[in-house]
């Protein structure tokens, strides 16, 4: 069936030479990582655009390459999760382990790609909200001025007043640097499909240090897989301010503060995603709550 | 676009559109009807070994393939490998339901192959697939006895290259 309509042409550039030759030929080409999104689309095939051009990123082979020191960790773009997983699972922040693993099967993981995940256009994964959770660099490669420039940018960076991560046009992301950290409370909760129900899902990622019982350098990010991710210092700063355990009515008053950001941001969150992220929210304020009274306080004298 | 690969032990050089996905290419241009095809929507059912490894081939496009060696459940039933998941079904007294055999039986092989025994690993591969007729418990054992099974095997008869 439909073999006669127009098959796309694929591009399988070996290097960035070969990459933005194709890239200034074809300036409205997609970029094709992993392809497990794009293939979940119902439109996936036949497809509905005519003369689509399509830039392989598989073929090359500096996207393929990860380095670590005692530092950071850097993955090239097509790096796998599955890949991520066996190579870091012991230094990389518990964050992005229990992101990656909360994808689920291997079967998935082993085709999808850091960067794929990270630039997947018309929806948003769970993956940049746990990289602006640590603080991740990326490198960007774009065009200007008929030349092959990149720029390494904070991932906040790229993200507009909407929430959407927005790359410059024509530009990919290549690598991916994400710092260790040593904050000693990290969490990553998801509920609701983001491939299959996405209007309805919701992620959060969290990570801080909790000292005697205050939360230092609290950073954390709601996703919405069809609006955008909610990130904000002024979120992080009503963090910062609160002294654990929290009661109920100091609990209350946070949750309606953060509902006020949330809504301020997006008009359009469901009502399943509401009690979904309260829901989240109160399960992270239960563990600090249990982790500030069971922490061994500093002896006076 | 011409595709060169192997399918099922035959060499095949096949004219597809680009993006085709593998399960409706063996669907519709190779003839397997075990295969399903879920348009993505991860049902696990359609789950081939691609390069010795299980994929979901709805996720596959064509120019992927280019010289990949795929294999359906429908060759893998006459290898020696599917004695070995079958022995271990046997042994352990739990066999998949004629939904998901195929797809079940192509994971299982996938992780002897690997030679994955650790139990969080081994549910995660699994969890895919949404058919309830299995007990997470028996599809551990099964690995488990599948990988004593295919060494001892392979202890009596050493392949000599």
């Amino acid at each position: 069936m439909y073999e006669g309509l127009s098959s796309p042409n694929i591009h399988t550039p070996k290097n960035m030479q070969e990459y933005s030759s194709i890239i200034l030929h074809y300036p409205s080409s997609s970029l094709w990582a992993g392809g497990t999104y794009i293939m979940s689309r119902p439109d996936a095939y036949p497809s509905n655009k005519l003369n689509q051009e399509i830039i392989y990123l598989g073929g090359m082979e500096e996207l393929h390459r990860f380095q670590r020191n005692d530092r950071f960790a850097e993955f090239g773009s097509m790096v796998t999760l599955d890949e991520i997983i066996s190579t870091g699972k012991t230094v990389l922040p518990k964050v992005l382990i229990d992101n990656i693993e909360n994808i689920g099967s291997r079967l998935i993981t082993r085709r999808a790609t850091i960067g794929g995940a990270l630039a997947t256009s018309g929806m948003t994964t769970t993956f940049p909200g746990t990289l602006i959770v640590l603080d991740a660099n990326v490198e960007v490669k774009f065009i200007k001025k008929k030349r092959l420039h990149s720029r390494w940018m904070q991932l906040t960076r790229l993200l507009d007043r909407n929430g959407h991560l927005v790359l410059p046009p024509q530009g990919m992301i290549s690598r991916v640097r994400i710092a260790f950290t040593d904050k000693n409370y990290q969490k990553f909760s998801s509920i609701g499909s983001f491939m299959t129900k996405a209007e309805d899902a919701v992620s959060v990622a969290f990570a801080t240090t909790l000292n005697q019982d205050v939360l230092m350098n609290p950073t954390i990010a709601f996703t919405y897989p069809k609006l955008g991710i909610l990130y904000s210092r002024d979120v992080d700063n009503v963090f910062s301010s609160l002294r654990f355990p929290l009661d109920d009515k100091e609990y209350r008053s946070l949750e309606m503060i953060l509902f006020t950001f949330i809504d301020s941001t997006f008009q359009e969150i469901s009502e399943l995603q509401r009690v979904r992220t309260q829901g989240i929210l109160r399960g992270i304020v239960d563990d600090l709550n249990e982790k500030a009274l069971t922490m061994p306080q500093y002896e006076e004298g | 676009m011409k595709i060169d690969c192997t399918i099922d032990g035959k060499t095949l050089t096949l004219s597809l559109n680009s993006n085709k996905p593998l399960s409706l290419i063996l669907r519709e241009n190779i003839g397997v009807d075990s295969i399903n095809h879920c348009s993505g929507k991860m049902c696990g059912l359609c789950t081939v070994l691609l390069d010795g490894k299980a994929v979901l081939s709805c996720l596959v496009p064509a120019f992927e393939l280019n010289g990949k060696e795929v294999i359906t459940f429908d060759s893998f039933q006459r290898t020696k490998g599917i004695k070995d998941i079958e022995k271990a079904y046997e042994t352990v007294g739990a066999t998949p339901c004629t939904d998901c055999y195929a797809s079940r039986t192509l994971i299982f092989e996938s992780l002897v192959n690997e030679g994955i025994t650790d139990r969080e690993e081994i549910l995660k591969q699994l969890s895919l697939v949404r058919c309830h007729c299995m007990v997470p418990d028996d599809e551990v054992e099964i690995v488990h006895k599948a990988i004593d099974i295919r060494r001892k095997r392979n202890v009596r008869r050493p392949q000599f290259s």
